[in-house]
Protein backbone atom coordinates (compact mmCIF):
# COMPACT_ATOMS: atom_id res chain seq x y z
CA UNK A 1 0.00 0.00 0.00
CA UNK A 2 2.54 2.18 0.83
CA UNK A 3 4.65 1.46 -1.70
CA UNK A 4 2.06 2.47 -4.46
CA UNK A 5 1.08 5.68 -2.83
CA UNK A 6 4.67 6.80 -3.22
CA UNK A 7 4.63 5.64 -7.16
CA UNK A 8 1.23 7.87 -7.48
CA UNK A 9 2.37 11.31 -6.52
CA UNK A 10 3.85 13.38 -9.32
CA UNK A 11 6.89 15.50 -9.12
CA UNK A 12 6.35 18.57 -7.86
CA UNK A 13 9.03 20.63 -9.43
CA UNK A 14 7.63 19.74 -13.01
CA UNK A 15 4.18 21.77 -12.14
CA UNK A 16 3.75 25.17 -14.02
CA UNK A 17 2.21 28.59 -12.65
CA UNK A 18 -1.36 28.44 -13.66
CA UNK A 19 -1.42 31.84 -13.39
CA UNK A 20 1.17 32.21 -15.90
CA UNK A 21 -0.89 29.81 -18.31
CA UNK A 22 -3.32 32.47 -18.72
CA UNK A 23 -0.99 35.14 -18.57
CA UNK A 24 -2.64 36.80 -15.42
CA UNK A 25 -1.73 40.53 -14.67
CA UNK A 26 -3.39 41.58 -11.53
CA UNK A 27 -5.28 38.98 -9.11
CA UNK A 28 -8.62 40.31 -7.74
CA UNK A 29 -9.36 40.44 -3.89
CA UNK A 30 -13.16 39.71 -5.15
CA UNK A 31 -12.63 37.15 -7.10
CA UNK A 32 -13.76 34.24 -5.05
CA UNK A 33 -13.62 31.70 -7.49
CA UNK A 34 -9.93 32.09 -8.34
CA UNK A 35 -8.50 32.25 -4.66
CA UNK A 36 -10.46 29.50 -3.32
CA UNK A 37 -8.25 26.52 -4.96
CA UNK A 38 -4.92 27.92 -3.46
CA UNK A 39 -6.41 28.61 0.13
CA UNK A 40 -6.51 24.74 2.42
CA UNK A 41 -9.18 23.69 4.49
CA UNK A 42 -7.63 25.75 7.37
CA UNK A 43 -7.51 29.20 5.77
CA UNK A 44 -4.02 29.02 5.37
CA UNK A 45 -2.92 30.02 1.82
CA UNK A 46 -0.88 27.10 0.48
CA UNK A 47 2.64 26.78 -0.09
CA UNK A 48 4.14 27.84 -3.73
CA UNK A 49 5.54 23.87 -3.45
CA UNK A 50 2.46 22.50 -3.73
CA UNK A 51 0.66 24.58 -6.12
CA UNK A 52 3.52 25.35 -8.74
CA UNK A 53 2.62 29.12 -8.50
CA UNK A 54 5.54 31.06 -9.68
CA UNK A 55 6.84 33.96 -7.04
CA UNK A 56 5.32 36.68 -8.74
CA UNK A 57 1.87 35.36 -8.80
CA UNK A 58 2.16 33.93 -5.19
CA UNK A 59 3.04 37.64 -3.33
CA UNK A 60 -0.16 38.93 -5.86
CA UNK A 61 -2.59 36.10 -4.36
CA UNK A 62 -0.65 36.55 -1.12
CA UNK A 63 -2.10 40.59 -0.74
CA UNK A 64 -5.44 39.77 -2.43
CA UNK A 65 -6.24 36.81 0.00
CA UNK A 66 -5.06 39.08 2.55
CA UNK A 67 -7.36 42.22 1.69
CA UNK A 68 -10.74 39.33 1.04
CA UNK A 69 -10.26 38.03 4.73
CA UNK A 70 -9.83 41.54 5.68
CA UNK A 71 -13.46 41.93 4.26
CA UNK A 72 -14.65 38.81 5.64
CA UNK A 73 -14.84 36.64 2.41
CA UNK A 74 -11.92 34.54 2.83
CA UNK A 75 -11.82 33.26 6.86
CA UNK A 76 -8.42 33.74 8.79
CA UNK A 77 -8.80 30.27 10.45
CA UNK A 78 -11.03 27.69 10.58
CA UNK B 1 -16.24 46.00 -19.98
CA UNK B 2 -15.24 49.83 -19.56
CA UNK B 3 -11.23 50.96 -18.88
CA UNK B 4 -10.83 52.47 -15.74
CA UNK B 5 -8.90 56.26 -16.83
CA UNK B 6 -9.02 59.23 -14.91
CA UNK B 7 -9.88 61.94 -16.69
CA UNK B 8 -7.13 64.26 -15.72
CA UNK B 9 -3.62 64.33 -14.19
CA UNK B 10 -4.67 65.60 -10.71
CA UNK B 11 -7.02 62.79 -9.79
CA UNK B 12 -6.94 59.15 -9.64
CA UNK B 13 -9.25 56.26 -9.97
CA UNK B 14 -9.89 54.49 -6.90
CA UNK B 15 -11.98 51.48 -5.97
CA UNK B 16 -13.72 51.57 -2.68
CA UNK B 17 -15.64 48.40 -1.27
CA UNK B 18 -18.14 48.80 1.78
CA UNK B 19 -19.35 46.18 4.23
CA UNK B 20 -22.89 46.77 6.11
CA UNK B 21 -24.92 44.36 8.00
CA UNK B 22 -27.53 42.37 5.90
CA UNK B 23 -29.99 41.72 8.05
CA UNK B 24 -31.14 45.94 8.49
CA UNK B 25 -34.04 47.90 8.15
CA UNK B 26 -34.61 49.71 4.70
CA UNK B 27 -34.76 52.90 6.48
CA UNK B 28 -31.01 52.31 8.18
CA UNK B 29 -30.04 51.32 4.65
CA UNK B 30 -30.96 54.03 2.94
CA UNK B 31 -29.39 56.27 5.36
CA UNK B 32 -25.95 54.45 5.08
CA UNK B 33 -26.07 54.53 1.51
CA UNK B 34 -26.86 58.29 1.70
CA UNK B 35 -24.35 58.87 4.07
CA UNK B 36 -21.74 57.18 2.16
CA UNK B 37 -22.68 59.29 -1.11
CA UNK B 38 -22.48 62.63 1.51
CA UNK B 39 -19.06 61.87 2.36
CA UNK B 40 -17.91 61.18 -1.79
CA UNK B 41 -19.72 64.40 -2.65
CA UNK B 42 -17.77 66.62 0.20
CA UNK B 43 -15.02 65.39 -1.39
CA UNK B 44 -15.30 65.87 -5.16
CA UNK B 45 -15.33 62.65 -6.12
CA UNK B 46 -16.68 61.44 -9.66
CA UNK B 47 -18.65 58.35 -9.66
CA UNK B 48 -17.65 55.90 -12.49
CA UNK B 49 -18.98 52.89 -11.90
CA UNK B 50 -20.78 50.74 -8.99
CA UNK B 51 -21.40 47.51 -8.17
CA UNK B 52 -24.29 46.43 -5.90
CA UNK B 53 -23.11 42.38 -4.91
CA UNK B 54 -26.53 41.89 -2.61
CA UNK B 55 -25.99 39.90 0.93
CA UNK B 56 -23.75 36.95 0.93
CA UNK B 57 -22.40 34.54 4.06
CA UNK B 58 -19.35 36.09 6.38
CA UNK B 59 -16.24 33.69 6.47
CA UNK B 60 -16.25 34.86 9.99
CA UNK B 61 -18.76 37.01 12.47
CA UNK B 62 -18.13 40.38 11.99
CA UNK B 63 -20.10 42.47 14.98
CA UNK B 64 -22.24 39.60 15.76
CA UNK B 65 -23.06 39.68 12.12
CA UNK B 66 -22.88 36.45 9.96
CA UNK B 67 -24.19 38.21 6.91
CA UNK B 68 -23.20 41.28 5.17
CA UNK B 69 -23.92 43.76 1.53
CA UNK B 70 -21.13 44.76 -0.03
CA UNK B 71 -20.70 47.89 -2.35
CA UNK B 72 -18.07 48.40 -4.50
CA UNK B 73 -17.52 52.06 -6.21
CA UNK B 74 -15.09 53.44 -8.72
CA UNK B 75 -14.44 56.80 -7.69
CA UNK B 76 -12.50 59.72 -9.24
CA UNK B 77 -10.54 61.24 -6.26
CA UNK B 78 -8.47 63.67 -5.86
CA UNK B 79 -5.43 61.54 -3.51
CA UNK B 80 -4.89 64.46 -1.13
CA UNK B 81 -8.64 63.85 -0.26
CA UNK B 82 -8.17 60.03 0.42
CA UNK B 83 -7.53 60.52 3.94
CA UNK B 84 -10.23 62.49 5.16
CA UNK B 85 -12.46 60.20 3.04
CA UNK B 86 -11.14 57.12 4.67
CA UNK B 87 -11.12 58.53 8.22
CA UNK B 88 -14.95 59.59 7.01
CA UNK B 89 -15.53 55.51 6.45
CA UNK B 90 -14.18 54.29 9.56
CA UNK B 91 -15.93 56.24 11.68
CA UNK B 92 -19.05 56.23 9.38
CA UNK B 93 -21.93 53.95 12.04
CA UNK B 94 -23.61 51.00 10.36
CA UNK B 95 -20.76 50.18 8.22
CA UNK B 96 -19.06 46.88 9.43
CA UNK B 97 -15.90 47.38 6.93
CA UNK B 98 -14.29 49.63 4.38
CA UNK B 99 -11.51 48.89 1.77
CA UNK B 100 -9.91 51.72 -0.34
CA UNK B 101 -7.92 50.52 -3.53
CA UNK B 102 -6.12 51.72 -6.50
CA UNK B 103 -6.44 49.42 -9.13
CA UNK B 104 -3.01 48.72 -11.34
CA UNK B 105 -2.90 50.16 -14.80
CA UNK B 106 -5.24 49.30 -17.56
CA UNK B 107 -8.03 47.31 -14.98
CA UNK B 108 -10.81 46.59 -16.55
CA UNK B 109 -14.21 46.89 -14.17
CA UNK B 110 -15.89 43.21 -13.73
CA UNK B 111 -19.04 42.99 -12.20
CA UNK B 112 -18.62 40.55 -9.83
CA UNK B 113 -22.03 40.00 -8.43
CA UNK B 114 -22.66 38.37 -11.93
CA UNK B 115 -19.51 36.05 -11.88
CA UNK B 116 -19.90 34.77 -8.52
CA UNK B 117 -23.63 33.75 -9.03
CA UNK B 118 -22.51 32.43 -12.69
CA UNK B 119 -20.07 30.44 -10.43
CA UNK B 120 -22.22 29.44 -7.88
CA UNK B 121 -24.72 27.73 -10.59
CA UNK B 122 -21.58 25.88 -12.69
CA UNK B 123 -20.48 24.53 -9.24
CA UNK B 124 -23.81 23.29 -8.74
CA UNK B 125 -23.61 21.67 -11.56
CA UNK B 126 -20.22 19.84 -11.15
CA UNK B 127 -21.59 18.51 -7.49
CA UNK B 128 -24.54 17.37 -9.29
CA UNK B 129 -22.63 15.39 -12.23
CA UNK B 130 -20.04 13.77 -9.56
CA UNK B 131 -23.59 12.60 -7.90
CA UNK B 132 -25.15 11.48 -11.25
CA UNK B 133 -21.50 9.53 -11.99
CA UNK B 134 -22.11 7.67 -8.80
CA UNK B 135 -25.71 6.64 -9.40
CA UNK B 136 -24.38 5.50 -12.88
CA UNK B 137 -21.73 3.26 -11.24
CA UNK B 138 -23.77 1.62 -8.37
CA UNK B 139 -25.85 0.89 -11.59
CA UNK B 140 -23.50 -0.80 -13.73
CA UNK B 141 -22.80 -2.82 -10.51
CA UNK B 142 -26.48 -3.71 -9.95
CA UNK B 143 -26.79 -4.49 -13.83
CA UNK B 144 -23.20 -6.47 -13.42
CA UNK B 145 -24.76 -8.72 -10.12
CA UNK B 146 -28.64 -9.20 -12.27
CA UNK B 147 -25.94 -10.47 -15.04
CA UNK B 148 -23.85 -12.74 -12.98
CA UNK B 149 -27.23 -14.17 -11.31
CA UNK B 150 -28.89 -15.24 -14.11
CA UNK B 151 -25.43 -17.01 -15.58
CA UNK B 152 -25.21 -18.89 -12.23
CA UNK B 153 -29.09 -19.61 -12.65
CA UNK B 154 -28.47 -21.33 -15.85
CA UNK B 155 -25.62 -22.99 -14.64
CA UNK B 156 -27.39 -24.55 -11.66
CA UNK B 157 -30.34 -25.56 -14.29
CA UNK B 158 -28.14 -27.25 -16.70
CA UNK B 159 -25.95 -28.88 -14.29
CA UNK B 160 -28.28 -31.30 -12.04
CA UNK B 161 -30.09 -32.47 -15.72
CA UNK B 162 -26.25 -33.72 -16.81
CA UNK B 163 -26.49 -35.38 -13.06
CA UNK B 164 -29.36 -36.79 -13.21
CA UNK B 165 -28.91 -38.37 -16.49
CA UNK B 166 -24.95 -39.55 -15.49
CA UNK B 167 -26.10 -41.03 -12.63
CA UNK B 168 -28.20 -43.84 -13.34
CA UNK B 169 -26.06 -45.10 -16.26
CA UNK B 170 -22.91 -44.82 -14.01
CA UNK B 171 -24.74 -47.08 -11.70
CA UNK B 172 -25.70 -49.33 -13.85
CA UNK B 173 -21.83 -49.92 -15.47
CA UNK B 174 -20.78 -49.84 -11.92
CA UNK B 175 -23.22 -52.69 -10.84
CA UNK B 176 -22.37 -54.87 -14.45
CA UNK B 177 -19.15 -54.44 -13.30
CA UNK B 178 -18.77 -55.63 -10.05
CA UNK B 179 -20.74 -58.42 -11.30
CA UNK B 180 -18.33 -59.08 -13.56
CA UNK B 181 -15.60 -59.17 -10.79
CA UNK B 182 -17.53 -61.36 -8.25
CA UNK B 183 -18.31 -63.59 -11.20
CA UNK B 184 -14.80 -63.93 -11.60
CA UNK B 185 -13.74 -67.34 -11.14
CA UNK B 186 -9.99 -66.57 -10.95
CA UNK B 187 -9.98 -64.02 -8.17
CA UNK B 188 -8.95 -65.45 -4.91
CA UNK B 189 -10.35 -63.90 -1.65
Amino acid sequence: MHKKQQEKRTDPRAKKCPFCDKEVKYIDWKDYPTMKPFVDYFGNIMKRYYTGICLKHQKMLKTSVERARFMGMLSYRK
Amino acid sequence: MPKLQPSSEDVRVYEVAVLYPFPINQKEEKNILDEIDTIFKEADAKLIESDKWGNRGLAYNIEGYNEGNFIIYYYEIDPLKIKEIDEALRILPGALRHLIVKPPKGYEVVKFSKDYQEWISNRETESERRTREKEEKIKKQVADKAKRQVKRTENEKKAPVKKSEATPLEEKKLSEQLDKIISDDELDL
